[in-house]
């Protein structure tokens, strides 16, 4: 090799170590374009019933869960505990005080900084019942908040809640400097709210996109100490149609897509540019049982058949083979929290013992092979969100496995409000959902005697007994025990059928770097700082 | 009868049409809403076991399109009976009464007709869920207005004729001049608006069963049928093709044997 | 047409626009759920604060009263707020319409400049191979089913293509800029064609009945016999009086332009009033339901009315008693 060919060669070889440090370094700038699949209403994050994703990215909490549903410090200099003095004990253990040092040097996207009076304001703002909010979660449990500092917030709660950080003030501190004495349901910062966080909002418009845009004095710094975020700009498109997405994700139109429908998800799979990145999620599908509505069902010796009907196996296929059956209300990624012993789990598929069971409980198979009930055909209406692709598919597949052990089910979908509200109520006979939960998970919510989210109306003296241990000790091994009790009590009354332990896809360019999955309910953009874009056409 | 080619060859494909819908489930070896296990999850591609393939939950899409077809055209025929009924009806007592109750009917075909109808019969689907024979006299009750139209105008032609005078004077009551002298003879149009309006009575249930209204699955119409394929019209398109050419095939045929039907009767008079 | 016949149509108007509001309060009504399903679920809302949207709203007052309130509100501009964003109706809609207008006109625009020549060239060659090509592709128009049309042009052009984006009203540029004209065109070609293909297929079809009938008119024949030859005929005597019967249904499509085209918004993703119609629905959002129907029959009534003022200008033949 002459020298002129070695020089080229010792510049290339130096060129592509260029490019190869350079191509993992973040690159600061560029334009993400992020599909959402459902209607943006409201960008107040107390208010809105969908995932705040757009939310995340502009409202910044005291502390926040990552990747692992830890929490970690987010305006808080860090999470209090009770080891680190910020969780005290009062009134002899029967109530407890939660003291925030906030982090110095934050400012508003306004340029005024943040204080303890926010804190406060925000408390006073959700609480108050004139604000129609659908996330009120912890603001009760709270009696008195001093603020002795700008930088202090103590917290007097009136009993011991280990779920303290799950809503309020995780969700989002809410300016007092702008909103004191405004009425929140009709004020401005519905549709452009002002946070601290690393994007403002730059541009609503409804039914078609919400234009975000870099927070110049964000306080967030990387590890080499540059300032956070990288992006300059997120535009969310809203594109409630899967079909549409699909497309747009393929024509590269949609760089990252939260959430999307299996349905869609298996087309997109083997897309050149695309990745599809599942996350754990703490979320799950289940099958309800409607007590309310229907007397046969308040037999446990009919729960336990319909349960014994249920394949998960095909509802896993018919998924693409992305989730995991689940025998358990609470999900094994709760590992302190999960009893794995066989007594604990629902019935397993056993359509020969429900077809006995049904039998001796006096359902007699007709004609047509389906079973009478008084005389009449054994009929249950599956109900579940309308457009919701997934969910309706498995409920075709659930009708069919009922048919098999003859009762003959039929889809009685609702939309939207009509749909929640069935699910409130218990007007429905069987309803298929799917829920996600905050990092800790209030189950009393579900399955309590005055749960709000008990539509169905079971009612047990010692499920709620159980349920009261889990959720006001503040000792790991008092709630794995209480919690190991739950789940056999679960077992035993099957209010409910837990199905498959739901998984979030998204959709993204393969440019997208920094990402990582979130699988609470505060969304992937909690990281959104960290995320950026590499050039088209370069490596990786 | 029948001059243009193309209407005669309508009529040969929806005599073919109607033996296949009742054929072709009847003969299948699937059930339409037989799921198969082992093909769940992914639309599979047609072969040797499945003609048309499967779709997502591993149903026979042959078997389906056919069953389907059955229930679109008996939603289309039955809505169209029930639009040509009630048009008929009112259409004859306003053009054989005239005066007050013609101009009382006309109002009422007014309001109903000023009345946007995707978007009204969209609420009225989405409001009450209605089953098969409801969503029939909802789409039925919407698009009575042309039939009536065109008998009334029939009918108030046909009054002023010498037979019409003829018979009253021997004493025949308005419901016999009505049904056995004015009624056959008004029978050509409303053929021809019948036959209209099963295009757009299954037009109309497939865009409803395509938002998500009217039928649910498993039962299969067309219209749901193409919902359900829509999301894998890229990856799979031989779901979405038979039921959305069939729609087409079968309205197109409905119009060209309508117009074929009016041409004849036309030149009839 | 005299002033006083003009009154008197406009008026007849009014209580036609009033059953039709009688009727849709009615359908809206009796459906199971009222208006405040969406708080009546929320577990955070008080029964105080129930009461409070109920007065707010006037669902404590019985039926005929409530419509009464809910007319009268109607006709001085006060349409409501929307249960989903707490906004006015009127300004949910306003937000909307221009895009449905932009989409709905371009159609109409389209269908316009290709029905004519279409339907002039059916009546001219009436009977030939062309006429009996375009009258089966004008069947063809009328026949497809709008969804599945729109689905199989976003497979083609976006995706196996890639020539026109698949969907939504423009490229987001900046915060309140604009990505140019070409864009705009870019994006309203598919939704624009899909539209007024049934449109274009009605027209030419009703154009070409028009103009065989008014080519028999003896006036036509005696400028046949002046020497004239067909195109002159068409254009400068046929045409004026073939268009009169065609001025019903262009202004009844263009009545749907207040109605927004719900499919095609739907599967294109575009932000007009046809979407907003179907998310409405979702929410149950009575007052903007209602708003919209109230819009499209009202457009209906007066494209009614227009095509009735314009026959009696165009042929003056034509006099109501």
């Amino acid at each position: 090799m002459n020298r002129g060919s070695a020089a080229i060669a010792a510049a290339a070889t130096l060129l592509l170590a260029a490019a190869h440090a350079a191509a993992h370094a973040p690159v600061h700038g560029g334009t993400l374009t992020v599909g959402i699949y459902y209607d943006v209403d409201t960008l107040n994050v107390y208010v809105t019933a969908a995932l705040g994703d757009i939310e995340a990215a502009v409202v910044e909490g005291l502390v926040a869960p990552d990747e692992h549903a830890h929490y970690v410090p987010v305006l808080a200099t860090e999470v209090p505990t009770l080891a680190n003095g910020g969780i005290e004990l009062t009134r002899h253990g029967a109530a407890m005080r939660v003291t925030y040092h906030l982090r110095p040097g934050v400012l508003w996207q306004d340029g005024v900084p943040l204080s303890s009076a926010d804190v406060k304001f925000t408390w006073e703002a959700v609480r108050d019942p004139h604000f129609l909010a659908e996330s009120k979660d912890g603001s009760e449990e709270v009696e008195s908040i001093d603020t002795p500092d700008a930088a202090t917030v103590i917290v007097n709660y009136r009993s011991v809640s280990p779920a303290f950080a799950s809503t309020l003030f995780t969700f989002g501190i809410l300016p007092k400097h702008l909103l004191a004495g405004k009425d929140l349901n009709h004020d401005p910062y519905n549709d452009k709210p002002l946070g601290t966080g690393p994007f403002m909002v730059s541009e609503f418009r409804r039914g078609q996109y919400v234009v975000l845009v870099r927070n110049p004095h964000y306080w967030g710094r990387d590890a080499a100490g540059a300032a956070l975020p990288y992006l300059d700009r997120i535009i969310f498109e809203i594109i409630p149609n899967s079909n549409t997405l699909g497309t747009l994700i393929r024509a590269g139109e949609v760089l990252f897509a939260p959430r999307i429908p299996v349905m869609l998800a298996k087309q997109l799979r083997g897309t050149a540019g695309i990745d599809l990145v599942t996350g754990p999620s703490l979320g799950w599908s289940y099958l309800d049982f409607g007590l309310k509505q229907v007397p046969a069902l308040r037999d446990p010796a009919v729960r336990r058949a319909i349960a014994q009907a249920i394949n998960r196996a095909a509802l896993v296929k018919a998924a693409g083979d992305y989730p995991r059956p689940i025998y358990s209300t609470v999900l094994p990624v709760f590992e302190n929290l999960f009893d794995p012993e066989p007594d604990a789990a629902v019935p397993h598929y056993d359509p020969a013992a429900a077809n006995a069971a049904l039998d001796a409980a006096g359902y007699p198979r007709g004609a047509d092979g389906i079973r009478r009930r008084d005389g009449r055909p054994f009929e249950l209406g599956i109900t579940t969100q309308s457009g919701d692709i997934d969910g309706e598919i498995a409920e075709q597949i659930m009708i069919a496995e009922l048919k098999a052990i003859g009762i003959a089910a039929y889809a009685d979908n609702k939309s939207g409000i009509a749909y929640r509200e069935a699910r409130y109520k218990g007007a429905f006979d069987l309803q298929y959902g799917r829920i996600t939960t905050a990092a800790d998970p209030v189950y009393s919510m579900f399955y309590g005697t005055h749960g709000p989210l008990n539509g169905r109306g079971y009612s047990s003296a010692a499920m709620d007994a159980a349920l009261a241990r889990m959720e006001t000790s503040l000792a790991p091994e008092e709630r794995r025990a209480a919690s190991a009790e739950m789940q056999r009590i679960f077992a035993r009354d099957l209010p409910s059928l837990p199905l498959l332990s739901y998984v979030s896809i998204a959709a993204k360019t393969q440019r997208l770097q920094g990402y990582v999955t979130n699988p609470t309910n505060m969304t992937d953009f909690v990281t959104i700082a960290y995320w950026w874009l590499a050039p088209p056409g370069g490596s990786p | 009868m029948l001059e243009s080619a193309a209407a005669r060859v309508s009529l040969v494909f929806l005599v073919l049409l109607a033996a296949a819908v009742i054929l072709v489930p009847l003969c299948s070896r699937y059930a339409y809403d037989q799921q198969d296990l082992g093909l769940i999850g992914q639309p599979a591609a047609p072969d040797a076991a499945h003609w048309f393939g499967t779709d997502t939950l591993g149903e026979d899409s042959l078997t389906r399109v056919f069953y389907g077809g059955r229930i679109s055209l008996e939603v289309g025929l039955a809505s169209a009976l029930v639009s040509t009924l009630v048009g008929t009806a009112i259409g004859a007592l306003a053009g054989f009464f005239g005066g007050r109750v013609d101009q009382c009917l006309m109002r009422a075909t007014d309001v109903v007709l000023s009345i946007p109808l995707l978007p009204l019969v969209l609420l009225l689907s989405g409001m009450f869920r209605p089953d098969l024979p409801l969503l029939v006299l909802a789409i039925g009750g919407l698009t009575w207005m042309a039939t009536a139209r065109v008998v009334r105008g029939q009918f108030l032609s046909l009054r002023e004729l010498e037979f019409v005078a003829a018979a009253r004077a021997l004493g025949a009551g308005s419901g016999r001049l009505i049904l056995r002298h004015m009624l056959p003879n008004a029978i050509a149009p409303i053929t021809v608006s019948a036959t209209l309006a099963v295009g757009s009575s299954i037009l109309l249930e497939s865009a409803l069963s395509f938002l998500g209204f009217g039928v649910q699955p498993p039962t299969p119409t067309w219209g749901n049928l193409l919902n359900a394929a829509s999301p894998w019209i890229g990856t799979a398109p031989w779901l979405a093709l038979p039921p959305g050419l069939l729609i087409f095939a079968t309205v197109l045929a409905v119009n060209c044997l309508g117009d074929g039907l009016r041409d004849a009767l036309d030149s009839r008079d | 047409m005299s002033p006083g016949l003009l009154l008197r149509r406009l008026l007849g108007a009014v209580p036609l626009l009033l059953a039709i509001s009688l009727l849709l309060f009615t359908i809206v009504h009796l459906a199971p759920g009222g208006p405040t399903d969406v708080y009546a679920d929320n577990p955070s809302v008080t029964p105080q604060a129930l009461a409070q949207i109920r007065i707010a709203y006037g669902l404590d007052q019985p039926l005929p009263v409530q419509y009464l309130r809910w007319a009268l509100a109607m006709t001085r501009g006060v349409w409501g707020y929307s249960i989903r964003t707490g906004r006015p109706v009127t300004t949910e809609i306003a937000e909307r319409l221009p895009a449905s207008l932009l989409l709905g006109g371009t159609a109409l625009a389209l269908s316009a400049l290709i029905a004519l020549p279409v339907g002039i060239l059916s009546a001219a060659l009436r009977r030939s191979a062309v006429d009996r090509v375009l009258t089966l592709l004008s069947f063809a128009g009328i026949s497809i089913p709008v969804f599945w049309l729109a689905l199989m042009l976003q497979l083609l052009f976006s995706i196996r293509w890639g020539l026109l984006p698949a969907a939504g009203y423009e490229t987001i540029v900046d915060a309140g800029g604009d990505a140019g004209w070409l864009d705009h065109l870019r994006h309203l070609a598919m939704p624009a064609a899909v539209l007024s293909l049934a449109t274009i297929a009605t027209w030419s079809r009703f154009l070409r009945g028009s103009l065989i009938d008014t080519l028999q008119q003896d006036y036509v024949r005696t400028a046949y016999a002046k020497g004239h030859g067909t195109a002159g005929v068409i254009i400068h005597h046929a045409l004026r009086n073939a268009l009169i019967p065609v001025v019903t249904i262009v202004s009844l499509d263009l009545a749907s332009l207040m109605s927004g085209a719900i499919i095609t918004e739907t599967v294109f993703a575009w932000p007009g009033i046809g979407r907003l119609f179907v998310e409405s629905m979702d929410a149950r959002d009575y007052p903007v339901l209602m708003g919209l129907m109230m819009l499209g029959s009202l457009a209906l009534v007066l494209a009614n009315l227009c095509a009735d003022i314009v026959y009696t200008l165009i042929d003056p033949r034509i006099r109501y008693a």
